[in-house]
């Protein structure tokens, strides 16, 4: 295998566990995790293509890497807030207690 | 088959491989978790070989998460210093170039301060509450 | 990039950051000056900042060279997406008068600024050209309209239906950034033009189908096309009912412009080599097939509900589907002009009665303590210029002839019947289109039958409503009112007549190339 698919291989997998992660967890906190863990997965895609795909000419591929490392921060922050919040009313933490609006 | 098609067969076997190991692991964790005999002291917490002091999985304060976050968004905001520094020198050498970069930091940098001081002002950083007991983000016991 | 690039960025994203200033002032503001201050007044110094911020950015939108060209590649400036901002601009100012009353919350500053900040992400997604503003401008939305949600004290509903808005949210954007970072490594680069020049005439490739799948989800997300519509319901409900507006009309016509946009520049379309060309680009039948399970279980679910703001969530469900036809109808170049003149003109007419009937509910809520249907009952007799409104809205959304949603549908249509290469699939979905619209009229019309027709003699009074108001209370000409009228006058006059916008419209796509 070149580089460029080991390093889509470790991605990819990265990517199916944080999926996996999100939809099975019933803790809030962990389903975070698994979104985090699909965000890095998608971090090392983006890096391994531009090193290895011959785009290294342009800066693109790790000024998007950046943004999406900020920005995932600023969303694990806004989650855990709204989990806080919602930990404060209700006293748990755990998803599948999350059913008080249906119709 | 053509060649551009089986250039993508590694990545289709990857995507298989994802969810068979994803799958696998879950799967794995369901039937193994079972085996063995547990007994009270398999269960207990292991804190240094010393006899555990309190539950194995203690409730932290809710406090903790929002240092945690705040942290987490200063921490990483840094991540914005890195480029800026790759080419600040480069920059630096023209007039011109040079007032740019200086504002452009100073720029985000007071976005960031402006949050620093919501937080502040907000009592965010604050680790003594000045209402403490019965205050909801005191540590509790569950319900 | 030069000093002179830079100064154009500012000129070029000046709206925006006239808008994301406004909202520093409104929070710093309110955390300085008005500390200690009565709520109500907080509240209204707030929606005056909010409303001198919305301002100072339109008159810049409407005086700024239209002709800009982008800058870097990451921007797009034409009259298209000026004209959409200006739209944005006028649905967060309207969305901010009617959190005038907003007594849901005591967190004033927080409020008014998360929704300039909101406002900031759309006009940032309308203006999108490159993949990471793209996806900055969807993060920026989703960021601040989370807490918006959850910013209601009357209790763990609200942050119910902001974790799941925020969960469904997260999830949605991690599986389009998968999409993205492939659509990156095949093309290489991030630019949409670059993409769609690098992607053109490239066979079927399962990786290219797979990267605009799943860079789809996270628009399905923001429009709430089904399967990817979960969080709307309980959102719509949970949310504090201005927040619920303007997810409502303002999210909902960037989000669709920016998927218009999105699919028209980055996404080829699809060859002339007949059937097998129609699945080249991949995102075709993936876009045929959210749009008809839109259609059905928006329109069918809806049937079923029993509180006006579900109600309104279903039924912008099924919106999303007569929407995503026009989407469709993108494919093709000769068709692309109309279309996307129809989309916008069908997403801003929605988006401006869905805040109408939002605004309405507020009222009913606010008085009721929910707006349950039931609770509607004897509205024309107790506000009849709401009830009105609310009249006009919900036979505009039927898509009744002198109102907007009339000419708005009609072109839809009409797009969707003269696209290209797909005529099978669109002519099957504007016929299950037809086929629904009695569907539509019944439950809006039985909306309409509750408030002015049934007696309200034995007046409901919900379970956890004691608080009825009096009836004086009720009849005073609140913000409600006046945004209710407002928007009405804008349904009926686009109705009458469609050119007031949609002149300006093909004539700004004109411009703009498509």
């Amino acid at each position: 295998m070149s580089p460029l698919e080991r390093a889509l291989v470790v991605s990819a997998l990265l990517f199916g566990i944080g999926l996996a992660g999100a939809l099975t967890r019933r803790n809030a906190i962990l389903v975070l995790a698994g979104i985090e863990l699909m965000l890095t997965a998608v971090n090392l895609n983006v890096i391994a293509f531009w090193r290895h795909g011959g785009q290294t000419a342009s800066a693109a591929g790790p000024a998007f890497v950046l943004f999406v490392i900020a920005v995932a921060a600023a969303e694990t922050a806004v989650g855990l807030a709204l989990i806080i919040a919602w930990f404060r009313q209700r006293r748990t933490v755990q998803l599948d207690e999350a059913d008080t609006l249906k119709g | 088959m053509d060649a551009q098609l089986a250039q993508y067969i590694p990545v289709l076997i990857l995507l298989v491989l994802a969810g068979a190991v994803s799958g696998g692991m879950l799967l794995l964790a369901h039937w193994l978790g079972k085996a063995g005999r547990r007994t009270a002291a398999k269960d207990m917490a292991y804190e240094c070989g010393m006899v555990p002091v309190g539950g194995g999985s203690t409730r932290l304060a809710v406090k903790f998460y929002l240092v945690a976050m705040l942290f987490i968004l200063f921490d990483i905001e840094v991540v914005f210093l890195y480029p800026w520094a790759v080419v600040f020198r480069e920059l630096l050498r023209e007039a011109a170039t040079a007032n740019l970069i200086f504002w452009a930091m100073v720029s985000f940098l007071g976005v960031l301060f402006a949050g620093y001081l919501y937080a502040w002002r907000k009592g965010a950083l604050d680790w003594h509450e000045p209402r403490r007991a019965g205050s909801p983000a005191a540590p509790n016991r569950s319900r | 990039m030069n000093n002179a690039a830079y100064i154009q960025l500012f000129k070029l994203a000046g709206p925006e950051m006239l808008i994301a200033l406004a909202a520093l002032a409104v929070l710093l503001v309110d955390l300085t000056l008005m500390r200690g201050a009565p709520v109500r007044a907080r509240r209204v110094i707030a929606v005056l900042l909010t409303g001198v911020g919305g301002f100072a950015a339109a008159l810049y939108l409407l005086q700024v060279p239209l002709r800009a060209v982008s800058w870097g590649g990451l921007w797009a400036v034409d009259p298209l997406t000026q004209l959409v901002k200006l739209g944005l601009v006028g649905l967060a100012v309207l969305t901010a008068v009617l959190s005038l009353e907003a007594d849901y919350t005591d967190h004033v500053g927080e409020h008014f600024a998360l929704l300039l900040l909101a406002t900031v992400g759309l006009m940032v997604m309308a203006g999108a050209a490159d993949l990471v503003l793209v996806f900055l401008g969807l993060e920026l939305t989703g960021l601040s309209l989370y807490p918006l949600v959850a910013l209601n004290k009357a209790g763990p509903r609200a942050t119910e239906a902001a974790l799941k808005y925020f969960f469904f949210g997260a999830l949605a954007a991690a599986v389009t950034l998968f999409g993205f970072s492939f659509l990156y490594g095949l093309s290489g680069t991030t630019n949409l033009a670059g993409i769609a020049a690098a992607l053109r005439g490239r066979g079927f490739d399962p990786l290219l189908a797979l990267a605009v799948v799943f860079s789809l989800v996270g628009f399905g997300f923001k429009v709430a096309a089904v399967p990817f519509h979960l969080w709307a319901p309980d959102a719509y409900q949970g949310a504090p009912t201005p927040v619920a507006a303007f997810i409502a009309s303002g999210s909902k016509l960037a989000g669709f412009f920016l998927l218009g946009r999105f699919v028209a520049l980055a996404l080829p379309e699809s060859g002339d080599a007949g059937r097998a060309a129609l699945f080249t680009p991949g995102w075709v039948p993936a876009v045929a097939v959210l749009a008809l399970a839109s259609m059905v279980l928006g329109n069918l679910a809806a049937l079923a509900q029993r509180d006006l703001k579900r109600l309104l969530a279903y039924s912008a469900i099924a919106h999303a589907g007569y929407l995503l036809l026009a989407v469709l109808a993108l494919n093709g170049a000769a068709n692309r002009p109309a279309a996307l003149a129809a989309l916008v003109y069908y997403a801003g007419t929605y988006a401006l009665a869905g805040l109408g009937a939002f605004a309405v509910a507020g009222h009913v809520e606010r008085h009721a303590g929910a707006a349950a249907l039931n609770h509607l009952t004897g509205l024309g007799r107790r506000a009849p210029w709401l009830a009105a409104g609310l009249a006009v809205f919900l036979l505009s959304l039927a898509g009744l002839p002198p109102l907007a949603g009339f000419p708005a549908k009609f072109y839809v249509f009409a797009a969707a019947l003269n696209t290209p290469h797909a005529g099978a699939v669109s002519l099957g979905l504007v016929v299950v289109a037809l086929l629904l619209s009695p569907v539509g009229f019944y439950y809006y019309l039985r909306v309409l039958k509750l408030a002015f027709v049934t007696e309200s003699e034995k007046r409901p009074a919900g379970p956890d409503a004691p608080g009825n108001s009096p009836q004086g209370g009720e009849n005073r000409f609140g913000v409600e009112t006046a945004v209710a009228l407002l928007a009405a006058a804008g349904v009926l006059g686009l109705g009458l007549f469609p050119q007031w916008l949609l002149g300006p419209l093909q004539a700004a796509v004109r411009e703009a190339g498509g």
